[in-house]
């Protein structure tokens, strides 16, 4: 009987031995990712650091990590700390898919930021959307605002639309006095959603737009393209181009001696087109451009910041864009807490993107307001955000003359 | 549109494909001796536009930009053809392409980390072009077509006037017989893929001149140049350069017709039927089945 006690003694302390050591196991596993979903918020940076998209990427990434550095200097998002984990999107749509995937599934991230040219968030969205993460992007194209790219809401817009920057464009012919103006575009996205919202914009006036062609890009010339807008005699001619190409057509259009003005969208009437093409030829050029919320104190606070870091805050108004993407995304996790679904989130970036509470411009600031129960709306700097109903923003616009090989800026167009 | 118009077309398409003409002769004459269709021929044309854009920097002169480009190309090339090209010289053709495709893009990353992405244009006064009613040439487009037909010429004469040549022509059309008649395959390799080196090398010039340079603005040239190639018939130098003039005119003056953005799809289109009924190509001899 001894030895068979025994027996069973040892299958009972085995019994309970293992019991209590799944149960460890089971508890330890079970506590963990509680714990880290506690402790930290994981944030996906997708920007362009190489690509055409490179003269901006950089400070992009800068801009996010300051604003993480400030939102966890702040004791963190409701306890939660922010970790940012990067990807090189290489201005490239199958590098940001790639990216995106990566950040998603490996980094496990709640949200996606920093995403600039049109194509990469138009590839990457559907993603974001099946896994119920936010998008924060700098893009133009039109079709990212509504359904069925932006359907569930995930995705928010922190530059003018394509759109937007037509009607950009129509204020200023308007305000230039211009009569007779024609269009040329890119024949992608953001190209056709400028100079068809001029033109809609220009029309809805009741005038004339006198001739438009659209384009293929990356031609070793676009005379023939040149000669048919030309052949109407327009008093100003309105793009929606890239730098090469707009470098290639006022190369060629200067040539031709025809005498005609320009309205061109800021990313292609820069530094580098008057570096290229020299005084003579761009003189009189209007650049249209989104100016930062510069009156407002968190453009203040943000241009501080950016300036010790490096970045070319005059120049570079994509990264206080994604500087704001952090920021309000920071405010929202703290008024939604770090487990919150990407739902529940989007709803809370959306209010705290919109006028109506106290308004704050810091994270600091917001968060203490938060933690008091108060309603905040947060003003960026970037733009005052004020999220429409497809959580696209509304930034002010300002007209640049060349004048002598200088971007000169003349005024501000409000829409 | 009246007939100044299409004049003007036919004068922007002439010059166009003066443009294309010269890598369609780089790719035939690589695909005449190598016989593999050269997917980098428009990496090395970039490569060639960086060259000729540093030494008008430095020169100030388009003679010297030209020559430089033509040396950075003729480098490139040979380069490529020594460490890439040659010890995979007797696999299939689809190795030689994809081998081809690889070199491409580590020429253009390359060009990308030196240079950065922005376009630039060559530091040099633009001219306003001359009026003949509403016909307007451009000077600087005669003097570039000039300086094209120049280099066409002297491919044509070496090809065709040169011991050199002959053993080339000799090559291309039969290598075992070239081989068993005593000619130096080698030798004639290295100095093939030098000539085309140089061409592509002064086309990047040429273009450069006219329009930006930007590490990918010879990858943009590759397929029409190929269309062209195809066209005039692969393998047939004289029939690349007719085949890119005729592309190029067809593009431009199609255009009052299908607009701006189908021009490109033109030059597929009459690439197929010229395929579907002259598969040799329009100024080439049918070729013998091995």
């Amino acid at each position: 009987m001894k030895p068979s006690r025994t027996r069973n003694q040892e299958k009972q302390m085995k019994t309970i031995h293992s019991f209590v050591m799944s149960a460890v196991g089971l508890a330890a596993l079970c506590a963990s990712p509680a714990f880290a979903q506690q402790a930290t918020f994981q944030v996906g940076a997708l920007t362009p650091v190489t690509g055409a998209g490179a003269p901006y990427g950089a400070g992009m990434s800068k801009a996010i990590e300051i604003a993480v550095a400030e939102i966890n200097a702040a004791g963190g998002a409701k306890g939660a700390k922010l970790v940012v984990s990067s990807e090189d999107s290489q201005t490239a749509p199958q590098a940001a898919v790639l990216g995106a995937k990566k950040l998603l599934s490996v980094s496990n991230v709640k949200a996606l930021i920093g995403v600039w040219s049109s194509g990469e968030s138009l590839a990457v969205m559907p993603l974001t959307n099946e896994a119920n993460v936010l998008l924060m992007h700098a893009s133009g194209a039109p079709a990212l605002s509504g359904p069925p790219v932006n359907d569930k809401k995930l995705g928010f817009r922190f530059q003018a639309t394509n759109g937007r920057f037509g009607r950009a464009f129509a204020e200023i012919a308007k305000r230039e006095g211009y009569t007779k103006p024609a269009t040329m575009a890119f024949n992608n996205a953001s190209g056709l959603g400028n100079t068809e919202g001029f033109a809609t914009a220009w029309k809805a006036a009741g005038k004339e737009v006198v001739a438009s062609v659209v384009y293929e890009p990356n031609r070793p010339s676009y005379r023939s393209e040149l000669q048919s807008v030309l052949r109407a005699k327009p008093d100003v001619i309105v793009t929606g181009s890239y730098l090469a190409d707009t470098t290639i057509i006022l190369r060629e259009w200067y040539q031709s001696g025809v005498n005609t003005k320009w309205i061109i969208p800021g990313w292609a009437a820069n530094a580098d087109l008057i570096k290229a093409l020299g005084p003579e030829v761009t003189e009189g050029i209007i650049s249209v451009e989104t100016v930062s919320n510069e009156a407002a104190p968190s453009y203040k606070h943000y241009a501080e910041a950016a300036g010790k870091a490096g970045i070319n805050v005059q120049g570079n108004a994509y990264a206080a864009m994604a500087y704001d993407q952090a920021i309000i995304l920071g405010l929202a996790v703290q008024a939604a807490g770090p487990t919150a679904s990407g739902t529940e989130l989007a709803k809370k970036v959306h209010e705290i993107g919109t006028a109506g509470g106290t308004q704050v411009y810091t994270f600091a600031e917001g968060k203490k307001k938060l933690e008091a129960g108060e309603r905040v709306s947060y003003i960026g700097a970037s733009s005052a955000l004020n999220f429409d109903e497809f959580n696209d923003v509304t930034p002010d616009f300002a007209a640049w003359k060349i004048e002598k090989g200088q971007l000169v800026r003349k005024y501000i167009v409000k829409l | 549109m009246n007939y100044a118009d299409y004049i003007n077309l036919a004068i922007n398409g002439l010059v166009e494909g003066l443009l294309m003409a010269l890598p369609a002769l780089a790719l035939t004459l690589v695909y005449g001796l190598a016989r593999f269709p050269n997917a980098a021929t428009g990496d090395f044309v970039t490569v060639g536009g960086f060259a000729g854009f540093g030494m008008h920097h430095l020169s100030g002169s388009l003679v010297v930009a030209g020559l430089g480009g033509a040396a950075a190309g003729a480098a490139a090339a040979l380069a490529a053809y020594w460490l890439a090209f040659r010890p995979v010289m007797r696999r299939p053709v689809i190795t030689l392409m994809l081998t081809s495709i690889g070199v491409g893009f580590v020429l253009r990353a390359a060009l990308g980390i030196a240079f950065g992405h922005e376009p630039r244009a060559f530091e040099m006064p633009l001219q306003r072009a001359m009026r003949f009613g509403d016909i307007s040439i451009l000077p600087a487009d005669i003097s570039l077509a000039l300086l094209t037909i120049v280099v066409l010429a002297a491919v044509f004469v070496l090809l065709f006037m040169t011991p050199l040549g002959r053993s080339l022509r000799a090559i291309a059309d039969d290598p075992d017989l070239a081989r068993v008649s005593g000619i130096r395959r080698e030798r004639c390799m290295v100095a093939m893929w030098a000539i085309a080196g140089m061409v592509c090398g002064i086309a990047g010039t040429v273009s450069g001149v006219r329009t930006v340079i930007y590490p990918d603005a010879g990858w943009n040239l590759l397929l029409p140049a190929f269309a062209a190639a195809v066209i005039g018939g692969l393998g047939s130098p004289v029939g690349a350069v007719l085949g890119a003039i005729l592309l190029g005119m067809l593009q431009e003056l199609a255009t009052p017709w299908t607009g701006f953005v189908y021009k490109i799809a033109i030059g597929y289109v009459v690439m197929v039927i010229v395929l579907l009924v002259r598969p040799q190509g329009l100024f080439n001899r049918v070729q013998k089945v091995r």
